[in-house]
C-alpha cells in the first residue's frame, strides 16, 4: 500500500522534475554549456510566484505567466550578457562563469529578501485534496504535475513541429552543418536561454505552491536537474521526460523501503544522497544515458 | 638531494619576482613580532591555509585544467582523522595528521579512478556530488558526531604533541612552515615530468596520449596530490579551530572558494594561488567583521566573490597573474 502511494507520489513529482531539467537539457544540446544557475532560475521562479501573489492578492497559479516572462527574461538576460562573453574563452572559463552566475543570484535573493523559509499559504488549492479510494493526492501536487505535463507538451510540440523548433534542434546536432543551411546559430543560441528560462520559471511557480521558499534551494533543484539530465542522455529531451519521472520514483519509494526494512542508513535524511551518487554511478558506467537515446 | 636542490632552485623567475618572494618571506617572518592583533593574526592564518589549499587544487585545476569543486572533502577527511583519534584514543597530531593524510589519499585514489573517465562539465559535477554525498553521510553519521560535529579535547598546557598552544602565533609558524614545504614542493612540481605531462594534457588530451602519456593515470596522480595537500590543511582546521562539523569543513561552499581563489590569482602558476588567497582571504574576514554588525547584509561577500569570478572567466580567464603577466609583456 505504501510503496503504491509512494509510486504514484514520486510520479508527481518527477514530473516537475522532468520540467525543470528541460531547460538544461535544452541548453546543454544547442550549445554544449553546463548552466550551473539553473537551480537559482527556479528559485527566482519561485520568489516570483510568491511575491506576486502576496502584493496582487491573487491565486499563485494564475501568477505562472510572469514567473515564465521572468524566466524567458533571465534566460536572454544571461545569454547576452554573460554567456556571450564567455564563449571566447576555453571550458574552464565557461564552467566557472555560470557557477559565478550560480552564487551571485543566490546571494542576491539572500540580501535582498533574507535567509527565511517562507511557504505560501492563501490560494485556491492549498491544503485541499483529493482522494481516490485509499490514495490522497495533494490538490497543488497534482495539478503542478499535470500543468507540467502540460508545459512539456508543448515545449515538445514547439521543437518536433514548428519551423522555428526544427531549427533548434538542428544545431542541437550539427552547429557547423545549420549554419551553413542558413540558420542564425546565435539566435537559436538565445532561443534555448528563453526557452530554458521560461520552463524552469514556470517549474519555479508550480513548485512554489507546496515547498518551502529560500534562497539555498536551487542547489538542490539543479543536482537533482543534473542527474535526470545525465540519466536521459544529455541534450536528449524524450530522455529527460523519463528519467525525470524516474527520479521523481527513487525519491519517495527510497525511504519507504528504508521504512520497510527498517534500516537507519535508508532513511529520508538520504533519499537526495541516492539522487547525486545515481548522477555518478550513470556518467561514470553509462555515459550515453539509462535509455542510450540518441537525439 | 638532486629533488631538495630543484625545489629550492628559483632561478627561471625574473629579478622582480624572486626579490618579490623574498620581500614577501622576510614579511612574514618578522610579522608576528610587531605586536599585531588577534585579529589580524587569525586573518593571516587563514591566508596561509587558503594558500596551502589554493597550491593543491592547482595542481588538478590549474595545471591539468580539470575544474574540480569537492575538494571539500578532503578538507573534511583531514580534519576528521585528527579529531577523532584525538577524541577516541588521544592519539596526537602528529601522528594523526599523517594518517589523514593517508586515507585521503587512499580515498582519492578510490573515487578517481571512476572520477577520471569523466571530463569538462561532466567531472566537474560529479565532483560537488562526490562531495555532496560524503557530507550527508558525515552529517547522519551517529558515530562521528553527526551534525552537531566534534568538540576536541583542551589541554590545561600548552601541549606540542597535540598542537594546543596558547598564542596564535605558534599556530601562525607552525602553518607557515607547512606553507613554505607546499611552496617548494610545488616549485619542484611544475618542473617535473608530471607537471609538463599535465600542462601537455591540458593543452590537447588527444595529442598527449598519441605521444604515450596516460592521461588518466597523470590525472588521477595530480588529484592525489592535490588531496593530500588539502587534507594536511584540515588536518590544522581541527586543531586551531578545536571544533569541526561537516557544515565548516565539508561544505560546498569551501570547494568553491578554494578553487575560486586560485582561478583568480591564476590558475597554472606558481604565484597565482597565493595572490588569490591573500586578495579574497583578506576580504572575506574583513567584509565579514564589518557585516557582523549589519544584520541583513548577510552573503554580500559572495555577491562580490561571484562578480569577481564572472568578471574575470570573461575578460581574463588567467587570473591577476595574467593581468600581470599582460602588463610586463607590454612593458618590454
Amino acid at each position: 500500500m505504501f510503496v503504491i502511494d509512494a509510486l504514484f507520489q514520486g510520479i508527481l513529482m518527477g514530473l516537475l522534475f522532468a520540467l525543470v531539467a528541460l531547460g538544461l537539457t535544452i541548453i546543454f544540446g544547442v550549445m554544449n554549456i553546463v548552466n550551473f544557475a539553473h537551480g537559482e532560475f527556479l528559485m527566482i521562479g519561485m520568489y516570483t510566484t510568491y511575491y506576486t501573489s502576496l502584493i496582487f492578492d491573487i491565486d499563485p497559479l494564475l501568477t505562472l505567466p510572469i514567473a515564465a516572462l521572468v524566466g524567458i527574461l533571465l534566460g536572454l538576460a544571461t545569454y547576452y550578457g554573460l554567456i556571450k562573453h564567455l564563449l571566447r574563452g576555453p571550458a574552464i572559463a565557461q564552467l566557472f562563469g555560470t557557477f559565478g552566475l550560480m552564487l551571485f543570484l543566490r546571494y542576491l535573493v539572500q540580501f535582498l529578501f533574507g535567509i527565511d523559509y517562507r511557504i505560501i499559504q492563501k490560494g485556491l488549492l492549498i491544503g485541499k485534496s483529493l482522494s481516490i479510494g485509499p490514495f490522497i493526492f495533494d490538490w497543488t501536487k497534482l495539478s503542478a504535475a499535470i500543468l507540467s505535463l502540460i508545459s512539456f507538451a508543448f515545449v515538445y510540440y514547439f521543437l518536433h513541429k514548428t519551423k522555428m523548433g526544427k531549427a533548434l534542434q538542428a544545431t542541437s546536432l550539427n552547429r557547423e552543418a545549420a549554419s551553413y543551411m542558413g540558420i542564425k546559430t546565435d539566435q537559436m543560441n538565445a532561443i534555448a536561454w528563453a526557452i530554458g528560462g521560461g520552463t524552469v520559471g514556470v517549474a519555479g511557480g508550480l513548485l512554489a505552491n507546496f515547498y518551502y521558499i529560500y534562497p539555498t534551494i536551487g542547489l538542490l533543484f539543479v543536482m537533482i536537474a543534473f542527474a535526470c539530465v545525465a540519466m536521459g542522455g544529455f541534450g536528449s529531451i524524450k530522455g529527460v521526460f523519463f528519467a525525470g519521472i524516474l527520479v521523481g520514483i527513487i525519491e519517495m519509494l527510497f525511504p519507504v523501503f528504508g521504512q520497510l526494512i527498517g534500516s537507519e542508513f535508508l532513511g529520508p535524511h538520504f533519499k537526495f544522497t541516492l539522487v547525486y551518487f545515481a548522477y555518478f554511478v550513470i556518467v561514470v558506467f553509462r555515459p550515453q544515458g539509462l535509455f542510450g537515446w540518441k537525439q | 638531494m638532486e629533488t631538495i636542490k630543484d625545489a629550492l632552485d628559483f632561478r627561471d623567475f625574473s629579478k622582480a619576482e624572486k626579490i618579490g618572494f623574498l620581500i614577501f618571506t622576510i614579511f612574514l617572518l618578522i610579522f608576528p613580532l610587531f605586536g599585531a592583533g588577534s585579529f589580524v593574526k587569525a586573518v593571516m592564518i587563514q591566508f596561509l591555509l587558503f594558500s596551502l589549499f589554493g597550491m593543491g587544487w592547482n595542481t588538478i585545476g590549474g595545471y591539468g585544467g580539470q575544474v574540480e569543486l569537492g575538494k571539500a572533502q578532503y578538507v573534511g577527511i583531514g580534519a576528521y582523522t585528527v579529531a577523532l583519534l584525538m577524541v577516541w584514543w588521544k592519539i596526537p597530531f602528529w601522528f594523526s595528521m599523517p594518517v589523514g593524510v593517508l586515507i585521503a589519499i587512499g580515498y582519492s585514489f578510490i573515487i578517481g579512478y571512476p572520477l577520471f573517465r569523466l571530463k569538462g562539465h561532466y567531472f566537474a559535477i560529479a565532483t560537488i556530488c562526490t562531495s555532496l554525498v560524503l557530507q550527508d553521510i558525515f552529517i547522519n553519521w551517529k558515530l562521528v558526531g553527526a551534525a552537531k560535529g566534534i568538540e576536541l579535547p583542551i589541554h590545561e598546557h600548552p601541549d606540542f604533541l597535540y598542537m594546543q598552544f596558547k598564542s596564535d602565533t605558534y599556530y601562525y609558524y607552525f602553518i607557515m612552515a607547512i606553507f613554505y614545504v607546499a611552496i617548494f614542493y610545488m616549485n619542484r612540481f611544475r618542473k617535473s615530468k608530471l607537471g609538463y605531462q599535465l600542462r601537455m594534457i591540458k593543452d590537447d588530451e588527444e595529442a598527449a596520449e598519441s605521444l604515450g602519456i596516460d592521461a588518466r593515470w597523470c590525472k588521477i596522480k595530480a588529484y592525489t596530490i592535490a588531496s593530500a595537500f588539502v587534507a594536511v590543511g584540515g588536518g590544522f582546521m581541527a586543531v586551531y579551530n578545536l571544533y569541526i562539523d561537516p557544515y565548516s569543513v565539508m561544505d560546498l561552499d569551501l570547494s568553491i572558494k578554494i578553487a575560486l581563489m586560485a582561478m583568480l590569482g591564476g590558475p597554472a602558476s606558481l604565484w597565482g594561488p597565493i595572490i588569490g588567497a591573500a586578495f579574497l582571504v583578506p576580504l572575506d574576514r574583513f567584509l565579514g567583521s564589518w557585516l557582523g554588525g549589519h544584520k541583513g547584509l548577510i552573503g554580500v561577500d559572495f555577491m562580490i566573490y561571484s562578480m569577481l569570478i564572472m568578471v574575470v572567466s570573461a575578460y581574463q580567464p588567467r587570473g591577476i597573474w595574467g593581468i600581470i603577466e599582460q602588463f610586463r609583456r607590454r612593458g618590454k
